[in-house]
């Protein structure tokens, strides 16, 4: 039976040591060897206080003052320290040792390394607090960003409101004053005076342009939009209507099909098709009646439609800048354009969760696309 | 009545160029410039130098700009609604705002017409027919009661 236990003490994961009532180590197991790194030839006859750290040494007095009383002292955590010197983390339990007759003759102690769980249980904590700073962190700074954001749009909604005022009346002004004087004084000024005039008045009407699509694309920037089932054949119409020089005999528009409905925000979608609807009648070449082909195509769930033209067309090589602010790809001065209207294009179509392409060779004309959801 | 309007505009340049709007869409009343907004409610309201009914006889139209000094554009016209005497008389906005809140909220405050700058003798055929004041609907309407 004896062997046994002492098999059972051996094989303990945990420090089993032994120790009379003035503290010299009696017994030490292969658990106190592991733990403390002493070997039992090492520390039997030893005083138990060379594992106790130096400012913990009166522990060992009231230790063995409890013992000498009969108690029990149950999972004491403190620290011990190695043969190395390296200090651990420890779960006590000392009990006394009885002999025969019931004295109190010594302690058994058992000792548990916990510095492993001791570091977890930390660094658990550490991570939950650095978990609730981060948070807290995270939060203000949201909050921050958030106020910024708001004081941003309002800031820039306030710069959309001045350019559209501040902005365009000296341009107003300059074209005015130039008109007024090609009128007025035409005839004492030389073809060159008039062309210098002319230039000025076209100058003006390409700056007041520009500010109008800036404004417009910024709006567009801040703005969200609700869906709804729009008709295209209603949007087209209107835009036919509204745009004089899309009728006969400048241009010529087939809708040989009626379009399917989508899904859009109606005057996005206005502004969307009559840009590409200008720009299929404006680029064509010196002598070219514009015709514009206006067609849908079902595609899985969502409709494309299509706006073909005869026009100049564009190169492969450019269509990826086409869409981008203030690109305008390789015409020159002879066509005007902001270089904003494809931009503005772009960024209503994707707005309404849609997207937009080009197909051409450069060669015979361009067929420019919408792709909206469909709303059948 | 006198056949007269009240042009309320505080850049000279935009002066100019509704004097010229209006010369091409031959209309030839008399025109009162005020320069703010204050100036606007005090001749309407006949005050400090404007005391003079003859000399700054009540308008028959007014083009009003909405931002001026002194008084807002909007406020003026909110004044101008508030005021039976002047509840017949046409409102029109002459703005540089493209806005669509804008041009919404002056006709909703009753304005009856709203003109983008600059004037053109296009735009001004929408408030003059031969010269003379066109008959807006809310005058129409006011003359019935």
């Amino acid at each position: 039976m004896n062997s046994y236990f002492a098999a059972i003490i051996e094989s303990s994961d945990d420090a089993i040591i032994s120790k009379n009532l003035d503290g010299i180590i009696q017994s030490w197991n292969n658990g106190a060897q592991r733990i403390f790194g002493y070997t039992a030839d090492e520390v039997i006859g030893k005083s138990i206080t060379i594992l106790i750290p130096e400012g913990l040494v009166n522990e060992e007095p009231a230790i063995i003052g409890r013992i000498r009383r009969g108690e029990r002292i149950d999972h004491y955590e403190t620290i011990r320290k190695r043969k190395d010197g390296a200090l651990l983390n420890i779960s006590l339990t000392v009990s006394p040792i009885k002999d025969e007759s019931g004295k109190i003759i010594g302690a058994s102690k058992i000792a548990r390394d916990i510095t492993g769980s001791k570091q977890a249980a930390e660094a658990l904590r550490k991570a939950k607090e650095d978990l609730v700073k981060a948070n807290e962190e995270l939060e203000e700074r949201v909050r921050i960003r958030t106020a910024s954001l708001k004081e941003a749009v309002a800031q820039m909604e306030e710069f959309s409101y001045t350019v559209s005022h501040d902005l365009r009346g000296p341009v107003r002004a300059m074209h005015g004053y130039a008109t007024a004087v090609l009128e007025d004084f035409s005839d004492r000024l030389d073809s060159r005076g008039r062309e210098y005039l002319e230039r000025i008045i076209r100058g003006s009407n390409r700056m007041d342009k520009l500010i109008h699509d800036v404004l417009i694309y910024s709006r567009l920037a801040q703005n969200q939009v609700e869906l709804h089932r729009v008709s295209l054949n209603d949007v087209v119409r209107e835009i036919i209507q509204q745009y004089p020089e899309m009728n006969d005999p400048h241009a010529q528009i087939i809708i040989d099909k009626p379009l399917a409905p989508v899904w859009a925000h109606e005057s996005s979608l206005v502004q969307a098709i009559s840009n590409l609807m200008n720009n299929a009648k404006k680029f064509v070449a010196p002598d070219v009646i514009p015709r514009i082909e206006i067609f849908t195509e079902q595609r899985g769930n969502n409709v494309r439609l299509w706006i073909k033209d005869n026009g100049i067309g564009i190169k492969p090589q450019y269509h990826s800048r086409l869409f981008g602010m203030f690109e305008r790809v390789g015409q020159g001065n002879d066509y005007e354009g902001t270089g904003i209207g494809l931009a503005i294009v772009r960024k209503t179509v994707e707005k309404m969760g849609g997207t937009v392409g080009v197909e051409s060779d450069g060669v015979n004309g361009s067929a420019f696309w919408i792709e909206l959801p469909s709303s059948k | 009545m006198t056949n007269m309007i009240l042009l309320v505009e505080d850049s000279e340049d935009d002066v100019f160029l509704f004097e010229r709007a209006m010369m091409k869409a031959r209309v030839s009343l008399p025109v009162y410039h005020a320069r703010d907004g204050q100036e606007a409610l005090d001749y309407l309201q006949a005050g400090g130098k404007f005391v003079d009914r003859k000399a700054f006889p009540l308008p028959s139209l007014i083009f009003l700009d909405l931002k001026i000094p002194l008084v807002h554009g909007f406020e003026v016209l909110r004044w101008v609604r508030s005021q039976p005497s002047f509840n017949h008389t046409p409102v029109v906005m002459l703005t540089a705002s493209l806005e669509d809140k804008d041009r919404g909220r002056a006709l909703q405050m009753g304005a009856d017409e709203y003109l983008i700058k600059p004037p053109t003798q296009e735009s001004l055929s929408r408030v003059f027919e031969n010269g003379s004041v066109k008959i807006f609907p809310r005058q129409k309407g006011n003359a019935l009661i």
